[in-house]
């Protein structure tokens, strides 16, 4: 099933994967957190597990605040971070509810975590403490920064945009454009826009700035969806991931499909094999050769029996990440 | 400290809904000094672990739950409003046990249904559905509900019909029902004399002036306030019209225009409320006052004219002017923090929906549901769509899981504290 352009991570968590993150500067670190209450660091060239370290509960989120630290937060609703160097646990502060994201801010230097308690929460990672509690109208689902920009999804299809330097009012409150739930949230690499993707196969590409020309550009499309027997099968698209050079998206659904995308000619780019299960987390490395796939059952459909939860790394070339200019 | 509680209350009166079974004075004081902030992280916390409560929910008894959660949104929402989610919260339950049988004259449901009905635009169709579906047909609430709304749009002959009714339908409990019906009696039997004495002094009701009116004129033209005379001013005026008026209702018979008289064809109907047997909800229907939502800038007015067509206004000339703007009045260039509301239509572009009561929501899920069962549905999500929408909030796959998580190591946890219990009794009868 894998092709000599892609393999398995050996030594995968024993629970269902909830996120997958390349480290910012190399392109040999990864790490994933899951269910089973542990985030790892794999080499990923060596294909080996470097290291793990434990939370009392699941863990939903993980981020690199540099290549030797990673922050962590999930059911127990406590902040990690962890020394990559030294093994070294240090809880940073916690949220009432547990703790959906996770994201840094390089721009302003600041972590920014998103929780069920309707609140963002940034921390000053240097010290590292907490630098701020900010109230979002409703359970925070997922967050992405765009330079010093923070776009929070929130249920109830709400998105908000913040503006890190200035976290005195909410720059702009939208709804979103899509009928059902907000899944994934991720914003464009040159600080643009948005991409935005839905409970019920959608995506929709957004533009922050407000003015009536460049909202005219925005747009959604229906994807991750299978036609069966006359019966069209709607996915959840779960996880967005940027290439960073090309500006180009990765989209992964329960329906255990990865597409790339190019959203200035509106095209789909390529669409990979199916995998075993859902995609519950994808994430290209820094200078978008490599891009990891979680395929990890993420109990949609309730606690039934699914196939092994597990990480594929697959080397992209151009032809399938960058736009073809005509 | 009691005295300043009341204090408290009494300053907010106006914004505290009246409730059929009262209020706990505690839980309104506590709502009313929890008002001032936005609903607090306790109400937040409470709400979800209902919210939860309703989905991880596996006993006999699911409406159990819907009803303390319902109880607890009025008692915490004195104000109502949008933020209680009451009114999503009594259409989800009401829709989701119309199936179920054995809740169809359960106490509990049949109040879920009439408050779901008093926050409804057309309570009466809304019973009369109830009455077709059978649900609460046993149940003396459903028929009290019912005439006191007949009662309050002035139809006391309907109202007692519906007593009738549930008479027929002996309705429990029947002393209740007795006892309203008694109460209902008595007020119309007050009222006619009343209205016997109103007839002897037949003052036209005095003109008032209006107050709050619109003084502004918002058009082009200049402005005026509408004027209502009032007192002696007016009197001729009105007197010299009502005597115009008579000769007008005399010719009546040549006209082609049929008067509708309410009470020759009521008293020539059936004596009983119809049993209609509804396949689906009516449709809102008797709503000739209400507009469509449509766009009303652009839209010309078709004008007839004396022969029937339709002729177009001309367009307004356009000004031969250019308008003077003076150079510094442009406003200050800065980044664009409130997005300007002509562009905001654009960031919040769905389209706005349908118009949409909650009767033909629930006429659509039936449908649904029964496409669902057919297999006629073109679209199938694949997720425990249900589970994630039910209640008045949404869930995410995460929270659903959480949820089963905490339930289990909460459940672990008391096995342990059992296991380790049982051993310390072990070991101490060991030791005696």
């Amino acid at each position: 099933m894998t092709g000599s352009n892609e393999y398995k991570l050996n030594q995968g968590p024993e629970d269902s994967i909830s996120a997958v993150k390349f480290s910012p500067s190399t392109t040999q670190f990864l790490l994933v957190s899951s269910w089973d209450c542990t985030v790892r660091l794999y080499d990923v060239a060596s294909n080996t597990m470097r290291m793990k370290y434990q939370h009392t509960a699941p863990v939903l989120d993980c981020a690199f605040y540099d290549p030797t630290h990673s922050w962590s937060g999930g059911l127990d609703a406590q902040l990690k971070t962890h020394d990559l160097n030294t093994d070294q646990d240090t809880i940073v502060g916690t949220h009432d509810a547990p703790i959906r994201c996770v994201e840094y801010c390089p721009e302003v230097n600041v972590m920014v975590t998103g929780s069920w308690d309707r609140s963002v929460r940034l921390w000053d990672p240097r010290t590292p403490c907490n630098a701020g509690t900010f109230t979002q109208p409703e359970k925070v689902y997922t967050l992405s920064v765009a330079g010093d920009r923070l776009i929070v999804g929130t249920a109830g299809r709400r998105v908000l945009v913040w503006d890190l330097r200035n976290m005195g009012y909410v720059q702009q409150r939208r709804e979103s454009s899509l009928k059902y739930q907000t899944r994934c949230i991720r914003a464009f690499p040159n600080k643009q826009g948005y991409v935005l993707s839905s409970i019920e196969g959608r995506v929709a590409v957004e533009y922050l700035d407000p003015s009536q020309e460049v909202q005219k550009k925005k747009y959604a499309f229906k994807c991750h969806r299978l036609k069966e027997e006359g019966i069209e099968h709607v996915y959840p698209v779960n996880a967005i991931s940027f290439h960073s050079v090309h500006n180009t998206f990765a989209t992964g659904g329960s329906d255990g499909f990865v597409n790339i995308w190019d959203p200035f000619n509106k095209k789909r780019l390529c669409q990979f094999h199916r995998y075993p299960t859902s995609i519950a987390s994808l994430a290209f490395n820094n200078d978008g050769t490599m891009l990891a796939i979680a395929s990890s059952y993420m109990h949609e459909k309730g606690d039934i029996s699914h196939p092994e939860d597990a990480i594929f790394i697959r080397q992209v070339t151009d032809a399938e990440t960058k736009p073809k200019s005509t | 400290m009691a005295e300043g509680g009341d204090v408290d209350w009494e300053l907010c009166k106006e914004n505290i809904q009246p409730l059929r079974r009262g209020r706990a004075i505690s839980a309104l004081h506590q709502a009313l000094s929890q008002q001032q902030d936005g609903p607090s992280s306790a109400v937040n916390q409470q709400r979800q672990a209902f919210e939860s409560e309703l989905r991880m929910y596996e006993g006999e008894d699911p409406l159990d739950v819907w009803d303390r959660y319902i109880k607890w949104t009025e008692q915490t929402f004195p104000q109502g409003g949008k933020e209680s989610n009451l009114a999503t919260l009594l259409e989800r339950a009401v829709t989701k046990f119309t199936e179920e049988e054995k809740y169809h004259n359960d106490p509990r449901y049949v109040d879920l249904w009439i408050k779901f009905a008093e926050n409804c635009s057309e309570p009466l169709d809304i019973y009369r559905y109830m009455q077709a579906q059978g649900i609460g047909v046993t149940q003396a609430s459903l028929y009290i509900a019912w005439s006191e709304e007949y009662e309050n749009q002035g139809n006391s002959r309907k109202a007692d019909l519906v007593f009738q009714e549930g008479f027929k339908k002996s309705a429990e409990p029947h002393e209740k029902l007795m006892q309203f019906h008694k109460a209902l009696q008595a007020r119309v039997s007050r009222q006619v004399l009343m209205n016997v004495e109103d007839d002897s002094d037949d003052e036209p009701k005095q003109p008032e002036r209006v107050s709050l009116a619109d003084l502004k004129h918002r058009g082009k033209k200049k402005a005026i306030a509408p004027v209502n005379r009032t007192g002696s001013a007016v009197r001729s005026v009105s007197r010299g019209l009502q005597s115009l008026g008579a000769p007008i209702l005399g010719n009546a018979s040549n006209s082609q225009l049929v008067i509708f008289d309410e009470n020759k064809t009521s008293s020539a109907g059936p004596s009983e409320p119809k049993l209609e047997s509804w396949v689906a909800p009516p449709t809102a229907a008797a709503k000739e006052n209400e507009q469509r939502p449509e766009r009303w800038c652009d839209v010309k007015m078709p004008q007839k004219s004396k022969f029937g067509r339709t002729v177009m206004a001309p367009p307004p000339p356009k000004p031969t002017f250019q308008p003077f703007v003076e150079e510094s009045d442009q406003p200050p260039t800065m980044t664009p923090c409130k997005i300007n509301p002509a562009v905001n239509t654009v960031l919040s572009s769905r389209k706005p929906c349908r118009e949409e009561t909650p009767l033909k929501r629930l006429q659509e899920h039936h449908q649904h549901q029964k496409e669902a069962e057919s297999g006629k549905l073109q679209e199938q999500s694949m997720y425990c769509k249900e589970l994630l929408l039910s209640g008045a909030t949404e869930f995410c796959f995460e929270e659903l899981r959480a949820e089963r998580y905490f339930k289990k190591t909460h459940q672990d946890s008391q096995k342990e504290v059992k296991s380790e219990q049982d051993q310390a009794c072990a070991s101490e009868s060991s030791v005696c």
